[in-house]
């Protein structure tokens, strides 16, 4: 009778020890803080960063774009483009199972294209699929039919913004539940709270980015909303998170202390600058438009207002992007020269004493809040007053759509951020009517419309073409890169955490160690 | 009676439904629309994409018509899904009633804890140093911002001595954020106690309770404390409705998941239909409970009737 | 209920000054003032000159408080911003009272079917999270000092109503408003001649209580950003955009939230000894 429990403790002992010995037998769980929670995790459905970081998780692309941008293969092994830059055939790979057990398949991409551009879906994203005519399967191949050439497909083919689902995602009664073949899938979510991802034991990838091609090293990553900066910050020092959106200024601190790592996302995409409402005189005269850019010292926003945790850039579109050179673009805009400029303003007869006055509109970012205070003394030094205007993000656009479309009244000066994977935002920024109605005319809408129906080296000069023509006329002052939800802080004892396009994130090469 | 009853329910019903779509037209008159505003945060918003979007969600229609089109669904009981994500608002808000019920009781209950003792000895020592003192750090603690406060007690409570997590809800969470509002809520406890008690202890039947050569501890908890506690009451329902609403920065710092950082959030994203649905919870249920209030004093008191 | 049908007792100074707590709170008050009105002269830097110290230098001889993020003078910018604080909440109570004391006024004069209406409106808007509707305001209006004033008034007036209606109700029910209605004295008359002067005192007194949450609400839209505009000083603006640096630089935040917990404390312990001076119950047993 007594031997029977004192086997079994014993037994129990040396599970314990063979626990203890295996430390990666244990459960890792990487616990992530962020700002703000998705919207939804319908990737067809919502746009937002937030929204698409999590999306970006549970779903695979069908091509995957490498640090330079160049697409590669991934849910689709290979592809082929027509003559005529019209028709794309990708041919599927085989063998990959769905989070719920499904072969994934092309059948699963013809639902993915029908339903993102399907009217009822609502897809905020629609414009990105391009002018699709019609998406076929045939054996392992899917035909994608173009009404007109349409160049930064294969990018935005790579971007988080364009997944592919499973069709097991949408239940016969049209509710959603997210399906897919990517690195983690979906267990829990409460909203504005957290949500919890565990590792697809039958993950296959193809990330370029990425060194772990299987099953992620972690097994559960719970992420977080924590709004508020400092909590973050004191979440990730007390170690009840591992990973955390830090605030700009406690990154800047962090950087120099043992025991922190922190990211910064280089292939962001992002840019900021600033613009002008440029039918309002006297900013319909370049000359004005450039004495204010030669006025704004970028290196100094970039050190000051971001901490030295981003760059100075010159070009209207991001680092990094297809026909982006940062030196020919500083050729073709403006340096900062205040006395060049105090001259000019001070030619045209605005002194400090007769100050020339606009509004510098704008909306609240960290690091962009300094920035405006520093933006103010600069052009107060050139003879210009400018008046702070400070709005929430949904009346800050709505607000500039109106001013853009304004012909007299106060000139604005405002800044913006905008970010993709392709140099084709500028198309959809600057193309008549624009985004918030800042187009600019028929001679620019033509270059933007031609570097869509190119391709390769052609591309690229028209895109530099495109550049040229915002910054000779000082259309934009573009100011640094990049600009927001860009960085990222851990406690040193995780390893292998890489930000993607678009700050997106990376968790398959993530481990945590002790 | 019944035609008094019927009246108040229909007096009730029909400010729901004016407050509804005073709402319904207001909050489209604020500037800012939510699909800008959600295809700006996206990075790649067409012009064409945000009129598309506009149309299909029926955000060009005139204000007054979407705010009418808005009450009529709200009487079907249809409170719509929301812009962002496209989920339906009824469980979204309702789901975090809990959490925010949970809140106000907890801070309540603090405020209660940290507010009748501070009365107690303030009456008990009145016109005394000690009577001063508690009054000053009553009073002290309404003074101090809500956001200030949670701050600084995340630095010290959660990340220099550990005590409580950070960031979450749940049963752990809730210590800091209930001491913030309990603190802040704490002054008006401690004042009502306190001139309630005042009021009592200057009774003659406390008089002849003292004659009668109880000791004053005796005198205090059992004849003054039980009548002081119906004016305590009172304030307990004033605390409470303010807690319910009044907890939207306390949320935000403590990352609870309530209803009023739900609010917050639609607000600056105009998510229409989420406000709008806020509104309409929120205004059913104070109008509810004051109605309720209203038939209760009508059963009691018949004079009340006739008005 | 005899009690509130008590003329009010009068209120008089220099009693008044007497009480403990009006007597702490108006020695506070004067230094806020008093910092408010002299700011310009007394400030060492410009408020507004960025580099007047090192960024993020912590308090010492060259600068009491130290210097915030752009290395601007902290004690200059927390002097003031004494203005913009007392300011906004100043002109958010006048508008708030008078619009609100207006409101209250008509709802007790009203006839009885739209009166149970109108109470009910205002009981709805009075329960509602007043940082809410402060900030629905805002969005509505527009960000910066002038809105966020108005804003806070718009959101005082609800309570200001309520109140103003409950006293007004009281004085309606007495003989004499009853005799000069019978009479045929016309409602805006009777209300102005006969009631408001009856219930100003009191309604002084809820002015006072109004200015506190005035200036806390100032302060919670500025943390928010959505109060006044940057680079001016305020002590909530200076809160909000100093608080990331709560581990760098805590002074930054620790100065303006004393100034504010202060000027706050000084306007609630006057509000508190008013209310225990008028307070009828406390009163009437006093000796």
């Amino acid at each position: 009778m007594t031997v029977l429990p004192r086997l079994t403790l014993s037994a129990l002992l040396l599970g314990a020890s063979a626990l203890t010995a295996l430390p990666l037998a244990a459960e890792t769980t990487l616990t992530v803080a962020r700002s703000v929670d998705a919207d939804g995790l319908d990737p067809q459905k919502v746009s937002t960063t937030q929204s698409s970081q999590v999306t970006d998780l549970i779903f695979d692309t069908l091509v995957s774009l490498d640090a330079t941008g160049a697409p590669h293969p991934a849910l689709a092994e290979s592809w082929t483009i027509s003559e005529d830059n019209l028709t794309y055939s990708f041919t599927i790979r085989q063998g990959l199972t769905c989070h719920d057990g499904a072969a994934f398949g092309p059948e699963d991409v013809v639902f993915t294209f029908t339903r993102a551009v399907a009217p009822e879906t609502m897809n905020p994203r629609l414009s990105q699929y391009g002018p699709i005519e019609s998406v076929t399967a045939e054996g392992n191949v899917v035909t994608v039919k173009m009404t007109e050439p349409y160049g930064p497909f294969l990018s935005y083919l790579g971007s988080f913004a364009l997944p592919m689902l499973c069709k097991g995602s949408v239940a016969a009664d049209g509710a959603f539940a997210p399906i897919g073949t990517g690195p983690f899938s979906l267990v829990e979510w409460v909203r504005n709270d957290h949500i919890t991802l565990k590792a697809n034991d039958a993950y296959q990838g193809f990330g370029q980015l990425v060194e772990n091609k299987g099953r992620p090293h972690i097994d559960t990553l719970k992420l977080v909303v924590i709004p508020e900066a400092v909590a973050r910050m004191a979440a990730l020092r007390s170690g009840e998170v591992d990973l955390a959106e830090p605030s700009l200024e406690e990154a800047a601190m962090l950087s120099g202390e043992p025991g922190f790592k922190i990211y910064s996302a280089d292939l962001s995409g992002q840019q900021v600058m600033a613009a002008f409402t440029w039918k309002l005189p006297p900013f319909d005269n370049p000359e004005v438009r450039r004495a204010i850019g030669m006025a704004l010292d970028r290196d100094a926003y970039a050190a000051i207002a971001y901490e030295g945790l981003v760059s100075p850039t010159t070009c209207p579109a991001a680092p990094g992007l297809i026909g982006v050179d940062q030196e020919k673009c500083a050729e073709w805009g403006t340096k900062y020269d205040p006395d060049a400029a105090r001259a000019i303003m001070e030619g045209l007869g605005y002194t400090p004493q007769n100050p020339l006055k606009i509004k510098l509109s704008v909306h609240a970012l960290p690091g962009f809040d300094q920035m405006h205070q520093m933006m103010q003394q600069h052009l107060a030094e050139i003879g210009v007053e400018a008046e702070l205007e400070t709005r929430e993000v949904a009346a800050f656009f709505d607000q500039m759509s109106q001013e853009n479309q304004r012909t007299e009244g106060m000139p604005v000066l405002w800044t913006m951020g905008y970010s993709g994977v392709d140099s084709d935002y500028m198309t959809v920024m600057w193309q008549q009517p624009g985004f918030v109605n800042m187009g600019v005319g028929a001679e620019l809408d033509t270059m933007l419309a031609d570097q869509r129906m190119l391709t390769g080296e052609a591309r690229v000069a028209k895109l530099q073409e495109v550049q040229k023509y915002l910054l000779e006329n000082t259309y934009a002052v573009p100011l640094v890169s990049p600009g927001w939800n860009w960085l990222w802080a851990s406690t040193d004892k995780i390893e292998g955490f890489k930000t993607g396009f678009v700050a997106s994130l990376i968790f398959n090469d993530v481990k945590k160690i002790d | 009676m019944l035609t008094f009853v019927a009246r108040r329910l229909l007096t009730a019903a029909i400010t729901i439904l004016v407050v509804v779509f005073l709402a319904g037209v207001l909050i489209h008159l604020v500037p800012g629309d939510p699909i800008t505003a959600m295809l700006a945060q996206s990075g790649n918003a067409s012009a064409a994409d945000i009129a598309r979007l506009t149309q299909q969600y029926g955000l060009d229609r005139p204000v007054w018509q979407q705010a009418l089109i808005y009450v009529g669904n709200v009487l079907q009981g249809d409170l719509g899904t929301t812009i962002r994500g496209n989920e339906p608002v009824a469980p979204l808000l309702l789901g975090r009633l809990p959490n925010t019920i949970a809140l106000a009781v907890a801070g309540l209950g603090t405020a209660l804890a940290l507010g009748i003792p501070m009365g107690v000895i303030a009456a008990v020592n009145r016109g005394r140093a000690a009577d001063f003192a508690v009054m000053l750090i009553a009073i002290l603690g309404v003074s101090i911002p809500g956001f200030w406060m949670g701050l600084t007690f995340i630095q010290v409570f959660s990340l220099h001595l550990g005590w409580f997590p950070v960031a979450g809800t749940s049963a752990r969470n809730i210590v800091l954020p209930a001491l913030t509002l309990g603190i802040v809520h704490s002054a008006l406890v401690a004042r009502m106690t306190r001139s309630a008690l005042i009021d009592i202890l200057n009774e003659d039947y406390i008089r002849t309770a003292r004659a009668r050569g109880l000791r004053e501890r005796e005198v205090l908890m059992v004849h003054a404390m039980r009548p002081a506690m119906i004016s305590i009451v009172t304030v307990v329902g004033l605390v409470f409705a303010h807690l319910l609403g009044g907890q939207v920065i306390t949320e935000n710092v403590f990352s609870w998941n309530g209803i009023g950082r739900l609010a917050i959030q639609a607000m600056l994203q105009r998510d229409y239909p989420l406000v709008q649905g806020f509104i309409v919870i929120f205004a059913t249920s104070i109008v509810l409970v004051t109605t309720a209030l209203d038939l209760l004093y009508g059963l009691l008191d018949p004079r009340v009737r006739r008005r | 209920m005899t009690d509130t049908a008590l003329p009010p007792r009068r209120f008089r100074l220099p009693a008044a000054l007497r009480h403990w707590s009006i007597a702490t709170g108006a020695v506070i008050l004067a230094v806020v003032v008093l910092a408010a009105i002299l700011a310009p002269w007394v400030a060492p830097y410009d408020p507004f000159r960025m580099g007047s110290g090192p960024r993020l230098s912590p308090p010492g001889a060259a600068h009491w408080f130290g210097t915030d993020e752009l290395g601007r003078d902290l004690f200059s910018r927390v002097l003031l911003g004494a203005r913009a604080s007392l300011g906004i909440g100043l002109a958010a109570v006048v508008a708030g009272l008078g619009l609100g004391v207006s409101f209250g006024l008509v709802i007790a004069f009203c006839p009885a079917r739209l009166k149970g209406l109108l109470l009910r409106i205002v009981d709805v808007v009075y329960s509602f999270p007043d940082t809410l509707l402060a900030l629905a305001l805002v969005a509505f209006l527009g960000p910066g000092a002038e809105n966020a004033t108005l804003a806070i008034a718009i959101s005082l007036i609800p309570f200001y109503a309520r109140v103003t209606y409950g006293l007004a109700a009281v004085e309606r029910a007495k003989p004499y408003v009853e005799a000069a209605q019978i009479a045929g004295t016309a409602p805006t008359r009777i209300m102005r001649v006969q009631v408001l002067p009856n219930i100003l005192q009191s309604l002084i007194v809820i002015g006072s209580i109004g200015f506190s949450s005035a200036i806390l609400s100032a302060a919670g839209l500025s943390f928010l950003g959505l109060g006044v505009q940057p680079p001016s000083p305020e002590w909530g603006s200076i809160l909000a955009s100093g608080r990331n640096y709560i581990a760098r630089a805590p002074w930054i935040l620790i100065f303006p939230g004393l100034a504010i917990c202060l000027t706050v404390l000084s306007f609630n312990l006057i509000g508190d000894g008013i209310r225990d001076l008028t307070d009828p119950k406390g009163r009437r047993r006093r000796g």
